[in-house]
Order: structure tokens, then C-alpha cells, then sequence
């Protein structure tokens, strides 16, 4: 069965249905977290896991490359498990029984697999010929391999990996680095790129449920903390409730249109046998839903209060990649299910966007705790990539998916060095602790600072280049008026980012202040995001190209 | 690699060495310096390869950036932007030698930061790409946020997150503007967006967006209220570079921008530009008169000096036109050497009161008779620069707008009156006090410093013409673009067409 599916991807392309293509990169996350928990399980006895796990994955590498029909058409992802299934066990002795490193490690190897697989992919299967990107439908139409798909991939593979090496540190000085940690993160990130090519409701609403699990738990992680507790419940609460609210909306809508394929839908919501009451009672529905699941303002409440109780780490990775997700699979839902009801959903989200915008923005300005003003920066975001979605054009996708890597990339730098801080007081950063720090550790401070432009969208940062974009699809779309929005509003945001920048270089601590005290894993997170951010500012071509590319979707 | 790319690469290379040596006085400062005259020497062989009498932008650079946006580093200079781009590279190095002794506190970041700034604004100067001119335009924020926030006065803070606030709403404003203008044409080329056919309603848009940028830039009344605050907490270079060099970003972009790509509009309301630039110098001179801070006094005169140069520009003529791009340089030249004379006098006495000072010239002759050259030049006497700068505006806008000239004539009689007041308050009268019979003049590196302004000053007050004819076919480029010339509409149909 496998066999004929490996064949035909590799040998001739394009195929219409090109089931295992389509989720080869979510495989090692996957079958890592579960022989994670299993080594987690096995105690003394790792090796007893790990050696049939590289035995297996071995075989299956070796099975790939020779299978092909086309000699060498799988070399790649051959490759990637022969790699991965040798590291297993070497991992386990590098490592000398510590769960939490070798989890640590695994994690990331796989993650790069991951990377590796999603570029193999775009590569080969979805860009056979030249630059254009042939999307693909698969398993039965319930995944849709396209641009959608491959930059979520990107964006959320790429988060997850930069949070592994902050998280490190982080968890083990709170001793909260236990052996679901990784294979949680993984089931996250796995849900989050499901999302992202999730082409029916039943699919999409797995995916989000598997994300939105994994991060409960990630949340209350710290089980001795009454703030991470109550993050984890109020997080688990309010969002079971949307779940529950967007399953609802699913339900009517496929009452209306008697099928959950998006494509579907959206040719069935334009019928006039179609009941267009109950199907726009479903998108409304469906909004409030996604709306819960991005944070944006008036569905926002329990964003602040989980960023700032749960652990750092995983506030990093749900800012980066649930909002990435989420928007993902907003912009399929309302581009491809929605195109006939673009009356109802484009002023309203357009009304949502600049709301929570200058929410976002104004109550930043009052709050003192650092993770807080993050977190209500994240809702502010959520509105400036709302602004492409509201575009409802080719070009507004793009940009907003472009707009989501940006954002990934400034706030898990800003995130980093936050954590950094935080090792140094064992506890919350508010405001006042910033002071002096510019002094005491520059280059913790500048890094910090440049991650701040970045999210106030000063030229040569990624910041910058993502808001660019957005305007611009805002723009041509003839929402001159919401852009104005976001223009007044990165204005008021720009006054906040300062008032860090401020204490750290302006203000000078009454007592001495202690240098932070970096790990090698947090230097190493915090460099390689800070040097997207520049990256991304300076140089995006390449990334702008295929967020650009990604414009075509599977209908 | 052009000159022009060089003139930019150099201070940013600077600035990366820096960042690798980190906090060692003597080398930074060696570096700074060496990377900083660098540029100037660059600057200079652009002038030598520039060709004064080819009115377009010439020696064109260009670099493939982000092709799928269609921008790209695209840099080329005419008359108006080598003269300011010299500027820039001239008074550069001159800050960082005046400030040689005077900085304690982190001189590397401090350089570094001036280099940047240099670099920044030879960038907004030469670029001919609109997303490049932005990027650059955005770039000298965070470096004079920290050389305020960090090396300012006791307000610094507050003048600091103003400045920054405030330039970057106004830049946002234009980065939509910008927007809708590649909306429009797919691309962000300076020639490309020119020729695009806009609506009037349009263009008063798109217009009003670029003049609120560059107003609070300039600034233009009633955006002027960051200025004193910035000026008056800046460190002594920070006011320099601010008055010399920042406030010229504005009206550069003006004359380059909001002139020759929304004609129709600038036609329309130029009058009203007029009125606000009369309002400005009037109001800049008569608070200036009010002040008790010397430094703000001087900050205050700059709204009224920028208000000439606002005034030249939407006379629309070519006499007045070319003489604010002069009077930019004057006041460059002329500001800055006052900010350096009062950042030596506070290093000296820890006050920047007039009424602290008195008498002044017994000790100190000869900071008094920099003062008073100085002075003199900013109050537009004439055989020394501000008058050729000055009197061409007035003259100009006489022929387009009698009532704006006649008004802003009393402008420069106030500033003789404030500027000279300000001078004899401080260094005539009876020598009272410890502290002003103890107050030294000018160590030879002080005066070394300033001695290239006061050539300056002396060599244009007494030979313009060089500095006009580079300018004067760039200005009149612009002013066809606009369809007028000395005055006159070239096309009156055009003003009432609404499209």
C-alpha cells in the first residue's frame, strides 16, 4: 500500500492524489514524541527502545531509497530516516540517561527532518516544473498540499525548533523538565501543520484539538505555580468553549451545505438551494471560534493572563505557532469555504482587526510585567495579519502568511531574551527589573531591543518587511482606512517596545545589577532568532518569494 | 562599487568595527574618525565626477534588493542632494572631534551611532528607490532616540520618546502614501512613480500625507513641539547633527518628493504652505525671544530659519527655490557651529541660562568673536552666508506672494534682535561672579573644530555663486516637473483639471 503511494510521488508527477507526500513531513515529529514517551517509560533501559527504533527506521530508509520507480526519486526522505534512525541510539549514549537532554536533542533532530522533508517536498512533488506551485489534493480531499501548507510547515517546524534550545535551560532551572515535554511539543507542532493543510472541517478540527491538548498541558507544566495552573485551566476552559462554539458552526454549516469539504463548500454556499441563513449563522460561528483561537479582540480575555502564567517557553511557541496556525487555517476557511459570504465575513474581520489592534496596543501601555506587554502585543499582531486576511485576495494570503513568519521570528527572539532575564531573577521581569541592564549585559539588552523594533516594525528588522507587506495588500484591497488603523496603532505599540528599550539603556539600576546568566542552548536560540530577524529585514527575497508563491491555493 | 554606495558603506563599516572592538576609548575613536573622513574623502570624489550642468539625477547605482516587491538599492544624486550629502560627510567627522573629551560614558556606542546616523542620511540624500528613502528616512530614529535617551540633559527621556513618537508617525503616514503610489504603478522607482497619472483628490491625499512626514521633520508650525525638547537635552553633537543635518531630511524631501510627484496639488496648496511657513518663522523668532535656556532659544530660532527654507520652496520660483536649498546648508552650517559653541560654553560652566552669564568677552575673546561671526551669519548679514541664503528668499517670494515676503521679513529682523540680545546679555556688560571670571576660552581642538564652519560661513556669505549653480538646474528640474517656472504657472489648466 505504501509502497504504490512512494512510487507514484516520485515517479511521475503531478499526480492527483498524493496521499503520503502530503503528511511525510509531520512523520518524524510524530514517531519521535511516541518513542519518546516510550524511552521515557523504559527508564534504565533506554537502549532497549532506542536500538529497534533505528533498526526499524533504518530498514524503512534503505526500503525508501530502493523503492522508488525512478531510481533515486526518494533519496531524501531515505535519507532523512536512515539519519534519524542512526541518531536514536547514538543520542541515547551520547546522552548518558538524561532523559531531558536526549529528549531535547531528538526533538530537534526531528524537527530538522521535518524542515528537510517540507523543503524536499516544495522542491520535488509541488513545484515539479519551474517555480509555479501545483497544489495537491490528498486523502480523499481532506488535506490540501499547497502554499498554505508548505509556508505553515515552514513557520511552525522552524518555531518549534527554535524554542527547544530556549526551553532547555528554562525548564530544568524550574525542574519542570519532565519526559512529556518534548513529545508534547511535538504533538503541538504536529496539530499546527496539520492545521495548515487541513482541507475539510473534520480535519481541521483534529488538528486544532491536537494542538490545542498539547498545549493545556504544556501550560500548566509548572505544577507547583499558582499562576501556571490557573493559565492551564483558564486556557483550557475558554478554549474547549470555542472548540465547542466552532464545532457547533461546522455542524450548521454542514447542515447548509450537506458536505465538510472546503472546496465543496464553498461551491455549495453560493447554490440557491443552499440555506444562506444557517450558513452564515455557521461562519459566524466558525469566526468566534477562530477568533477564541488567535486572540482577536473581543474573543482575546484569556490571551494575557496564559501568556504571562504559563512557562516562557511555551508562551514563545504559542505565540509563534498557534497564531501561525490559526491564521492558517482561517485564511483556507474564509478564502476557499467562504469566497460567496465575502459580504458578511470581510467588515466584520475587518472591524475585529482594527479593534484588536489598538486593544492590543493601549493596554500594552499600562502593564508593567514584561511577558504581559508581550502578550498583549501578540493580540495586537493578531489584528495587523488579520489585514490580509481581510484583503480577501491572493495577495492579502500571501502577506499574511509572510506577516505570521515575521512575527514568529521577532517574538521568540523577544521570548529568548526574556528567558535569559528570568534565570537571572527566578522569577517574573517586570519593568523595573529592565533597569541597568543595558549596562550589565549589552548584548542580551541590544538583542532584546532589536527584537523590539522588529515587532514595532523599524526598517531592517523582519518587522518591518512584514508590516510592509500587509499594508500593502491592505492597501491595493482598498482598506486604506484599516491600515490607518495599523498605523496609529504601531505608533502607541512603538511608545511601549521604548519603554523597554528605555529602561534598559536610559535608566540605570539603584543596585548593582548581576549579569544574566545565558546557557549555551539559550545563546544559541536567541543568536540563530536574532539573526533571522536581520535576515529577514535585510534579505527576505527568498522567503517573500515563496510567501508570494504560496498565493495559489488548492480550490 | 560607486562613490555613492561607498559614501554609504564606509560609516556603517565603521560602525561594524566598532561593534568588534567594543568599549576602548582611544581605538574607537580613532576608527570613528578615520571611517567618518573616509566618507567626506568619497563625498568629494562624487563632486569631482558630478556634471553641474546636467539637471538629472546622474551617477546612478543600483542593486537587485527584492525584486518580488520591486524594490531595489537604487542611488543617484543632482545638484540638491550632492550639496547636502557633502553636508552630511562634513559636519560628521567635526562632531566626532568635538566631542573627542566630552563623552565618559560609552564612547563606542556613541560613535557608532553618529556613523550610522551619517550613513542614514547620505542614504535618504542619494536614494532614488521610494522604499529605500523610507528605510533610510526610518533609520535615523533609533540612533538619535539613544543619543538623546542615553547622553542627554536631566529631560532626556521624555524629549527622546517625543522625537522618536512623533518622527515616526509622520513616517508611517508617508510609508502609506508610499503604498498606495506602488498600488498604483507595481514598483517603488522614484522615475517610474513620476510619470503615474494621478486625481487631484489624489494628490491633495497623498500630498498632505508626505508634507505631514516631512513638517514634522522640518518643523513646520504647528509640528514643531518635539524640537525644543530634542535640541535642548540632545548632547552637544546630538543638537549638531539634529539641526545640521536631520531638519534638512524634511525639506530635501520636500523639494525632491512632495513637489515633482503631486504637481497639481502643490500648485493648489502652496499658499497654504506659504501661510504656515510665515506663521512658523514669526512664531519660531518671537518664542525664541522669550527664552531664558540659550540652547532653547536657539532650537526655537531653528523653527524660524527652517521656516525660510519651507518658504523658498512653495514660492516655486527659481530664485527662492534655489535659495532655501542654500539657506539648508547655512543653517547647517550656521546652527550647528552655535550648538557646538554652546555645547563648549556648558562644558565649561554646567548652565545654559543666559542670565548666569555676563561679560563674557574679557575672558573668553575669543569664543566671543566666533559667537558674534556666527551669529551674524544666522541674523543674515550680508558678506557672510545667511544673507545669499536669506535675501533670495525674500526676493522670490516676493514676485509669487508679496504678503509672505513682506511678513517673513520681519522674521529676520527679530532674529537680529534675539540672536544680538541674546549675545550682548551674555558676553558684554560688567564681568560678575566667580563663575564667569573663571571661565576659560576655547583649547586649540575647540577652535579647530569650528574654523572649518567659519570658512564656510565666510567663503559662501562672500562667493555663492559655486553653490548655486550646482543646485539652481536640479531646482528648476523640479519646478518644470511642477509646471511653473519663476512664478507662473506653466499650464493654468492644469490646476483646475479634476481627474
Amino acid at each position: 500500500m505504501l509502497a504504490t503511494f512512494l512510487a507514484q510521488t516520485a515517479a511521475t508527477t503531478p499526480i492527483p492524489d498524493v496521499a503520503w507526500s502530503s503528511f511525510a513531513p509531520e512523520l518524524p515529529p510524530t514517531i519521535t514524541a511516541l518513542v519518546l514517551l516510550l524511552v521515557a517509560v523504559a527508564r534504565r533501559r533506554q537502549l532497549l527502545v532506542a536500538v529497534p527504533t533505528a533498526l526499524l527506521a533504518v530498514a524503512a530508509g534503505v526500503w525508501l531509497i530502493a523503492s522508488g520507480e525512478t531510481p533515486g526519486a526518494l533519496v531524501v526522505p531515505g535519507a532523512v530516516a536512515i539519519v534519524l534512525g542512526i541518531l536514536a541510539p547514538a543520542l541515547v549514549v551520547a546522552t548518558r540517561g538524561r532523559t531531558s537532554l536526549l529528549a531535547a536533542w531528538a526533538a530537534a533532530a526531528s524537527l530538522v527532518a521535518a524542515l528537510v522533508l517540507t523543503v524536499w517536498q516544495y522542491l520535488t512533488v509541488l513545484t515539479p516544473d519551474g517555480p509555479t506551485l501545483v497544489p495537491q489534493l490528498a486523502m480523499a480531499d481532506a488535506i490540501a498540499n499547497d502554499g498554505i501548507a508548505v509556508f505553515t510547515r515552514l513557520v511552525v517546524y522552524l518555531s518549534a525548533l527554535l524554542v527547544i534550545p530556549l526551553g532547555y535551560g528554562y525548564l530544568q532551572d524550574r525542574r519542570i523538565n519532565r519526559a512529556e515535554v518534548e513529545p508534547l511539543l511535538l504533538l503541538a507542532v504536529v496539530g499546527m501543520a496539520a492545521l495548515g493543510s487541513a482541507n475539510d472541517l473534520i480535519t481541521l478540527f483534529i488538528a486544532l484539538e491536537l494542538l490545542s491538548l498539547a498545549l493545556y498541558v504544556l501550560a500548566g507544566l509548572a505544577r507547583r505555580d499558582r499562576r501556571s495552573q490557573e493559565a492551564s485551566l483558564k486556557y483550557f476552559v475558554t478554549g474547549s468553549v470555542a472548540s465547542a462554539i466552532l464545532l457547533f458552526g461546522m455542524a450548521l454549516i454542514y447542515v447548509a451545505t450537506g458536505t465538510v469539504t472546503l472546496p465543496e463548500i464553498g461551491a455549495a454556499v453560493g447554490l440557491v438551494t443552499t440555506p444562506r441563513f444557517v450558513a452564515a449563522i455557521g461562519l459566524a460561528l466558525i469566526t468566534v471560534g477562530i477568533g477564541f483561537k488567535v486572540a482577536l479582540a473581543p474573543f482575546h480575555l484569556w490571551t494575557p493572563d496564559v501568556y504571562q502564567g504559563a512557562p516562557t517557553n511555551v508562551t514563545a511557541f504559542m505565540a509563534a505557532g498557534t497564531k501561525a496556525a490559526g491564521f492558517a487555517a482561517a485564511l483556507r476557511l474564509y478564502l476557499v469555504a467562504f469566497p460567496d459570504l465575502e459580504a458578511l465575513w470581510v467588515p466584520v474581520l475587518a472591524v475585529l482587526a482594527a479593534l484588536t489592534m489598538l486593544y492590543g496596543a493601549f493596554l500594552a501601555v499600562v502593564q508593567h510585567d514584561v511577558k504581559r506587554i508581550l502578550a498583549y502585543s501578540a493580540i495586537s499582531h493578531a489584528g495587523f495579519a488579520t489585514i490580509g486576511l481581510v484583503a480577501n485576495s491572493d495577495a492579502g494570503l500571501s502577506a499574511t502568511l509572510w506577516y505570521l513568519l515575521t512575527y514568529a521570528v521577532s517574538t521568540l527572539t523577544a521570548f529568548g531574551c526574556v528567558i535569559v532575564l528570568e534565570r537571572r531573577r527566578r522569577g517574573e521581569v517586570t519593568l523595573a527589573d529592565l533597569r541597568g541592564v543595558g549596562r550589565s549585559a549589552p548584548a542580551i539588552a541590544g538583542i532584546l531591543a532589536f527584537a523590539l523594533l522588529s515587532l514595532a516594525g523599524i526598517p531592517i528588522t523582519a518587522g518591518y518587511v512584514g508590516k510592509l507587506v500587509v499594508f500593502e495588500a491592505g492597501i491595493e484591497a482598498g482598506f486604506t482606512w484599516l491600515v490607518l488603523v495599523g498605523v496609529l496603532a504601531s505608533v502607541v505599540a512603538a511608545f511601549f517596545y521604548l519603554r523597554i528599550a528605555g529602561m534598559m539603556f536610559l535608566e540605570d539600576s539603584p543596585e548593582p545589577v548581576e549579569g544574566p546568566y545565558p546557557s549555551f542552548g539559550l545563546s544559541v536560540g536567541v543568536t540563530v532568532s536574532a539573526a533571522l530577524v536581520l535576515y529577514l529585514g535585510i534579505q527576505p527575497e527568498l522567503l517573500l518569494r515563496l510567501a508570494t508563491d504560496a498565493g495559489v491555493l488548492a480550490r | 562599487m560607486g562613490m555613492i554606495t561607498l559614501t554609504i558603506a564606509l560609516p556603517l563599516l565603521g560602525a561594524l568595527a566598532i561593534g568588534f572592538i567594543g568599549d576602548d576609548r582611544r581605538n574607537v575613536k580613532v576608527v570613528a574618525l578615520a571611517a567618518s573622513v573616509a566618507a567626506f574623502v568619497a563625498s568629494l570624489v562624487l563632486v569631482w565626477q558630478f556634471d553641474v550642468t546636467d539637471p538629472n539625477l546622474q551617477l546612478v547605482e543600483r542593486f537587485t534588493w527584492i525584486p518580488t516587491i520591486g524594490a531595489e538599492l537604487a542611488f543617484a544624486v543632482d545638484g540638491v542632494s550632492l550639496v547636502l550629502i557633502v553636508l552630511t560627510t562634513f559636519v560628521t567627522p567635526l562632531i566626532l572631534l568635538a566631542s573627542w573629551d566630552d563623552i565618559s560614558d560609552r564612547m563606542h556606542a556613541y560613535t557608532a551611532a553618529f556613523l550610522i546616523l551619517q550613513a542614514a542620511a547620505v542614504g535618504v540624500f542619494a536614494a532614488t528607490d521610494l522604499l529605500v528613502f523610507y528605510v533610510f528616512f526610518e533609520f535615523t530614529l533609533v540612533p538619535m532616540y539613544l543619543l538623546i535617551g542615553i547622553w542627554g540633559g536631566a529631560g532626556r527621556k521624555a524629549a527622546a520618546v517625543k522625537f522618536f513618537l512623533y518622527t515616526l508617525l509622520g513616517g508611517l503616514l508617508m510609508l502609506v502614501a508610499i503604498l498606495y503610489l506602488y498600488a498604483q504603478t507595481g514598483t517603488f522607482a522614484y522615475d517610474a512613480i513620476r510619470q503615474v497619472d494621478l486625481s487631484l483628490t489624489e494628490q491633495r491625499w497623498l500630498f498632505v500625507a508626505f508634507v505631514l512626514a516631512f513638517g514634522v521633520k522640518v518643523p513646520v508650525f504647528p509640528l514643531h513641539t518635539w524640537l525644543p525638547d530634542a535640541h535642548t537635552e540632545a548632547p552637544t553633537g546630538g543638537s549638531v547633527f539634529l539641526a545640521g543635518i536631520l531638519l534638512k531630511l524634511g525639506t530635501f524631501g520636500l523639494l525632491r518628493y512632495a513637489l515633482p510627484l503631486f504637481p497639481d496639488a502643490t500648485i493648489e496648496l502652496a499658499p497654504w504652505l506659504l501661510a504656515i511657513a510665515v506663521v512658523g518663522i514669526l512664531y519660531g523668532a518671537i518664542v525664541a525671544l522669550m527664552q531664558s535656556d540659550i540652547k532653547r532659544l536657539i532650537a526655537y530660532s531653528s523653527v524660524s530659519h527652517m521656516g525660510f527654507v519651507v518658504l523658498g520652496t512653495f514660492a516655486l520660483n527659481v530664485t527662492a527655490t534655489s535659495a532655501s536649498v542654500v539657506q539648508m546648508v547655512n543653517h547647517g552650517l550656521s546652527t550647528g557651529a552655535l550648538f557646538l559653541l554652546i555645547g563648549f560654553l556648558y562644558e565649561r560652566r554646567h548652565t545654559r541660562q543666559i542670565a548666569a552669564f555676563g561679560g563674557l568677552a574679557k575672558r573668553v575673546p575669543i569664543m566671543a568673536g566666533l559667537w558674534l561671526l556666527v551669529s551674524l551669519s544666522s541674523l543674515a548679514l550680508p558678506g557672510l552666508n545667511g544673507f545669499v541664503g536669506e535675501f533670495p528668499i525674500l526676493l522670490g517670494t516676493f514676485q509669487t506672494n508679496r504678503l509672505a515676503a513682506v511678513l517673513a521679513t520681519f522674521g529676520a529682523v527679530l532674529a537680529a534682535l534675539y540672536l544680538l540680545w541674546a549675545y550682548q546679555r551674555m558676553f558684554h556688560g560688567p564681568l560678575e561672579g566667580a563663575d564667569n571670571e573663571h571661565t576659560t576660552d576655547l583649547r586649540p581642538r575647540e577652535i579647530g573644530v569650528l574654523v572649518p564652519f567659519v570658512v564656510l560661513i565666510v567663503a559662501i556669505g562672500v562667493y555663492p555663486q559655486p553653490l548655486f549653480d550646482v543646485v539652481e538646474p536640479a531646482v528648476e528640474r523640479v519646478l518644470v516637473e511642477v509646471g511653473v517656472s519663476d512664478g507662473l504657472p506653466l499650464e493654468p489648466a492644469a490646476v483646475t483639471e479634476e481627474g
